[in-house]
């Protein structure tokens, strides 16, 4: 194999990431150079390296169809401290602005700050070497790398474009990631070059000392920048700042192409949010303590959706004023925008699996629940390996890939019943293991006096794949305590998602509403799980339905009008911007609305071969098949492909 | 495809072409072409979104035409299912609801193409129904049915207008103009009268100061252009006569009939022809959101999709029930008044000609959408 050829940006923002490679790690593999990042961007157009560390202006405005390493970025939430905006005089007043050609990001930053406030200086070319000394009476000047973290209080006004990005968007801003050719990338480069940062990352205090010697610089000051100003992960939330990034940028002009795509070579092993719906893997770093208010301004809904549609952060009062005031074909538009910025204009996919309710012993009497009976009940069951063995190999027989396994709080099953089970199914059964909801493994936990971490390690061990995200019901205590006052509470609920994903598990998320509760209700659920999300980057997907009254214990009436249903969902797609994926709910609003629902933000079909009996026995009674399914994706003008619970497309 | 062009022509209220209709089936995005519907559906209504209070009458389903997707219909009398109500039978149904002080303001009624019955039947069906019930509005017959009783009794399409609306006949429902172009005609519904026999029962009927709706049936084997073709025709006559009041397009229901092979359409399917017939049929005042076959909650969402009516309380709906339709039969006006609201439009009672029975407080009995309010969660143990 030849040897890539990497070229890196020559600032210390840059070392943690380089550090493994300048160590020998991949040697076999890289030859590395540094350099300015617009002698990065050249390099590569010029073929002369494979792989460089570009700005993202410069990914942007390559004629080429350029791929990004997922995962890795350079990054900041807030102030960054090397892209400065300095002069005597404040902003508004500045006449002209001195830049140095060194990062198209920055100036188009830049430019689009200026935009925002409403002003348009000049912008004057100087030299590198020059911009340190450029400002000076009204002239600004744009400072970026060392010289910023250098410049003291030299100017009585200083801009930190970082911060100023954050505080408009409420997102990331993302300087730079390592972009090159199709193909060019294999997984195991992928895997070098991570490991390489993770070493850099463990190490950054040695970075700092030595870059700040050899330039006499302060060694503190070095490594907070590289600790705290400075994030290197590619999540979910700094693809969304990069989007929201370009979008402006070409809204505003300054590119002229339109806004390019993110698009991202394959590491082989996880699926990133937007590719196929792949999920980013999350790097173990800090987040930034920094909370930005976004300015105090009314905004008109056709501006909140415009930035909700590119990709904005939504914040919780905006979502509501939004639910509360937005035209349906609007909102529905705009996530239908988020939705192709995600996933592209084609695939809609689906997946084989059943649904097996494994018991319907349950001691925690939800109010909703008419599937239950309790302990000693004549019509209590606990389905024999018999009765599972031929429901499992119907759904082989079906193509099936997977089972989702739920079932009562019965105390009569303790962990080792599960264990049992799923060592059995792994044995026997060519299908993965969706199972045992939050309050499951709670019930278990507690049964067992052991922590959720023990029994989710046991059940990993056991044959656990992964969680799905049932039982979150609306996650407001108030709520739950109404209508299912034995069940987990809000915070125990995340809880155990939260311990799945550090043990590597995926789970999905959902939200049943129609409880009678709040806007605020809802939106602090969905505030909740995209909290988390930016945590963990471990949820997979979002599903909500409306409760389904009929037959239930709760006298309310039912919540099933599609509208409501499909502006949530349009809600839920722009609010969680860090989900990959959401689920529409045919089961419940019956294949039309669930296929409307594609164009209200949704990607995902759901299940092809459902027994849901929870839900059924609340009167839900529609059926797909596979084939119906694809008749109902391809109709809404998609292509319909399967998949896995990872969101992997399977072979077509 | 970039709708601008379209857009344009919309707003400027100039009629769109054949083309233009065919470009917003095939390429434009679905939500596009709704707003831009909604854009025209707010323009002539706002968010009034109309319902009445009516109920069915579907006296025979002796038939002699063998329509391909008919599932209601007999061909002779004895055939197992088939039936004709006596006078006394259908009258009963009025009294019902009068004795039991349902408001209700119409009766839709459409039946079989029956060979044995003397015209008398349908005259005495109207007048006896009056009779109970004076100012009941009678919305009966549609095109194919009386094109037949011409034929059959011999008196011109006029004179048998004339004496039905002697006994009673206030309007015409628009049913059996399915679709217009020959080539499906013929193989769905060879038995029925041409569209030009169609459209001339309803001329003459406006000519004759009788108001009317029309329909089209989607879904079955028909292309985008047939459909396009067939709005258009309805424009040409409304463009001379103005004489109908709302356009119903009737999604194509595949159980128990002869085309059961065909899926029915999906929900975007039947949104995107709502959309773009409220963009193509700019002289037809209303559009309507059949539910008995949409479903309910297909049909809400069609009132973001152009359609401004809602259809009625319907009771006794038998055509689309034979067909599969797993619709409930009826709905309470609350319950239309609720599905109105939670759409976030303004509900308002009209009878058939769209004059208001009531609106705003006398409506008022579902909680507003738009400002959701708590509800109190009232738990039984
Ligand atoms: S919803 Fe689940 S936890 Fe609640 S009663 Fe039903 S089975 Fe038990
Ligand atoms: S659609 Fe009408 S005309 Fe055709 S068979 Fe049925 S009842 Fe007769």
């Amino acid at each position: 194999m030849n040897r890539l050829r990497l070229a890196a940006v020559s600032f210390l923002n840059a070392r943690p990431i380089t550090y493994g490679l300048e160590r020998g790690a991949g040697d076999e593999m890289f030859d590395l150079r540094f350099d300015l990042p617009a002698r990065c961007a050249e390099a590569l157009a010029s073929g002369a390296v494979d792989l460089a560390l570009l700005p993202l202006g410069s990914y942007a405005t390559s004629p080429e169809d350029l791929r990004i390493v997922p995962g890795i970025a350079v990054a900041s939430r807030g102030p960054v401290r090397t892209v400065l905006l300095a002069g005597d005089v404040p902003w508004q007043d500045m006449s002209s602005i001195a830049l140095d050609a060194a990062s198209r990001s920055s100036v188009m930053l830049l430019k689009l700050l200026n935009r925002e406030r409403e002003m348009s200086p000049s912008l004057v070319a100087v030299d590198h070497d020059e911009i340190g000394t450029a400002a000076s009476g009204t002239r600004g000047a744009l400072i970026i790398g060392d010289a910023g973290l250098r410049l003291g209080d030299r100017y009585p006004h200083i801009y930190d474009l970082g911060r100023e990005w954050t505080a408009l968007t409420g997102l990331p801003f993302v300087y730079a990631v390592w972009a090159g050719r199709p193909g060019m990338v294999t997984p195991e480069h992928v895997r070098v070059l991570r490991d390489s940062l993770r070493a850099g990352l463990d190490n950054r205090a040695e970075i700092a000392r030595g870059w700040a010697d050899e330039r006499g610089m302060d060694p503190a000051v070095c490594e907070s920048y590289l600790h705290n100003n400075i994030r290197y992960r590619l999540g979910a939330e700094e693809l969304s700042g990069a989007a929201a990034f370009l979008h402006r940028a070409h809204t505003a002009g300054l590119l002229t192409r339109p806004a390019a795509r993110l698009r991202f070579f394959d590491d082989g092993r996880l699926e990133h949010p937007t590719c196929n719906s792949k999920l980013a893997p999350a790097l173990p770093l800090p987040r930034s303590e920094l909370a930005f208010p976004r300015p105090n301004t009314t905004r008109s809904v056709d501006g909140l959706l415009a930035d909700a549609a590119a990709g904005l952060r939504l914040g919780f009062d905006d979502a509501i004023r939004l639910y509360n005031d937005a035209p349906t074909l609007d909102l529905g538009a705009a996530a239908d925008a988020r939705r192709r910025a995600l996933h592209g204009d084609s695939v809609v996919t689906y997946i084989i699996d059943r649904n097996v309710n494994y018991t319907n012993v349950c001691v925690t009497r939800c109010k909703f629940c008419n599937f239950y009976r309790p302990p000693g009940h004549a019509e209590g069951y606990t389905l024999s390996k018999e009765i599972l063995a031929a429901k499992l190999q119907e759904t082989v027989d079906l193509g099936g890939v997977q089972i989702l396994l739920q079932g009562g709080l019965n105390p009569d099953l303790p962990l080792a019943f599960y264990e049992d089970l799923f060592r059995w199914m792994k044995a026997n059964f060519p299908l993965a293991i969706h199972g045992l909801s939050p309050e499951e493994i709670r019930f278990i936990a507690e049964k067992e006096n052991m922590s959720l971490r023990g029994v989710l390690e046991r059940l990993v061990a056991a044959g656990l794949d992964s969680v799905p995200g049932g039982g979150a019901e609306v996650l407001d205590d108030d709520v739950r305590r109404a209508i299912s006052p034995l069940k987990c509470s809000t915070d125990t609920w995340l809880e155990v998602m939260r311990q799945a994903h550090a043990l590597g598990l995926r789970t999905t998320a959902t939200m049943v509403f129609g409880f009678g509760e709040t806007p605020a209700q809802v939106f602090g659920h969905l505030e909740h799980l995209r909290a988390l999300q930016d945590e963990t980057a471990g949820f997979t997907a979002f599903i909500c339905w409306p409760f389904q009254a009929e037959g239930t214990r709760l006298k309310l009436k039912d919540d099933t009008t599609a509208m409501r249903y499909l502006r949530l969902f349009a809600l839920s797609r722009l609010y969680l911007d860090n989900f990959p994926n959401l689920q529409v709910s045919w089961p419940t609003m019956g294949p039309d609305v669930g296929q409307v629902a594609l164009r209200f933000g949704g990607n995902d079909f759901g299940s092809a071969m459902i027994e849901e009996n929870v839900v059924s026995q609340a009167g839900a009674v529609f059926k797909l098949s596979a084939g119906d399914i694809e008749r109902y994706v391809r109709t809404a003008g998609f292509e319909p492909r399967r998949r896995n619970m990872r969101y992997e497309l399977l072979p077509a | 495809m970039t709708l601008s062009p379209i857009r344009d022509k919309v707003r400027a209220g100039e009629p769109l072409t054949f083309e233009d209709g065919v470009a917003l089936y095939r390429h434009a995005n679905l939500l596009e072409v709704g707003a831009l519907a909604n854009d025209v559906r707010e323009r002539l209504h706002g968010d009034r979104t109309y319902f009445n209070r009516n109920f069915h009458i579907n006296a025979t389903n002796v038939c002699v035409a063998s329509c391909m997707f008919c599932s209601f219909a007999r061909l002779k009398e004895g055939d197992a299912g088939a039936y004709t109500m006596t006078h006394d039978q259908a009258w009963a149904k009025l009294q019902e609801r009068v004795d039991a002080g349902d408001p209700v303001t119409e009766i839709h009624i459409v039946n079989g193409l029956h060979d044995g019955l003397p015209f008398d039947y349908y005259t005495d069906l109207l007048a006896g129904l009056k009779r109970i019930k004076p100012d009941i509005h009678l919305k009966a017959f549609t095109a194919v049915e009386i094109f037949y009783y011409h034929q059959h009794y011999g008196l011109s399409v006029e004179e048998i207008l004339r004496r039905l609306r002697a006994a009673g006949l206030d309007s015409l429902p628009g049913g059996g103009a399915e679709i217009f172009a020959p080539r499906v005609r013929k193989k769905i519904c060879d038995d029925k009268c041409t569209a030009d026999q169609w459209l001339d029962v309803h001329r003459t009927a406006h000519r004759m100061g009788l108001r009317s709706n029309c329909t089209m049936l989607y879904g079955t084997i028909e292309t985008v252009e047939e459909r396009v073709d067939h709005m258009l025709r309805l424009r040409a006559l409304q463009e001379e006569t103005a004489g109908f009041q709302t356009f119903i397009p009737l999604a194509f229901h595949p159980d128990n009939n002869a085309l059961m092979k065909l899926p029915a359409p999906t929900g975007v399917e039947d949104l995107r022809t709502y959309a773009v017939a409220r963009l193509l049929l700019h002289n037809i005042p209303h559009l309507k959101a059949y539910w008995i076959m949409l479903g309910v909650k297909t049909a809400q969402t069609a009132l973001w999709f152009g359609a401004n009516d809602l259809d009625g309380t319907v009771q006794e709906e038998k055509i689309y029930h034979m067909a599969g339709a797993d619709t409930p039969q009826t709905l309470t006006s609350d319950e239309i008044v609720r599905v109105i609201t939670e759409a976030g439009r303004t509900p308002v009672e009209r009878d058939t000609l769209y004059n208001v029975v009531a609106e705003g407080e006398a409506l008022r009995s579902a909680k507003p959408f738009r400002r959701p309010v708590r509800r109190s969660l009232e738990i039984v143990s």
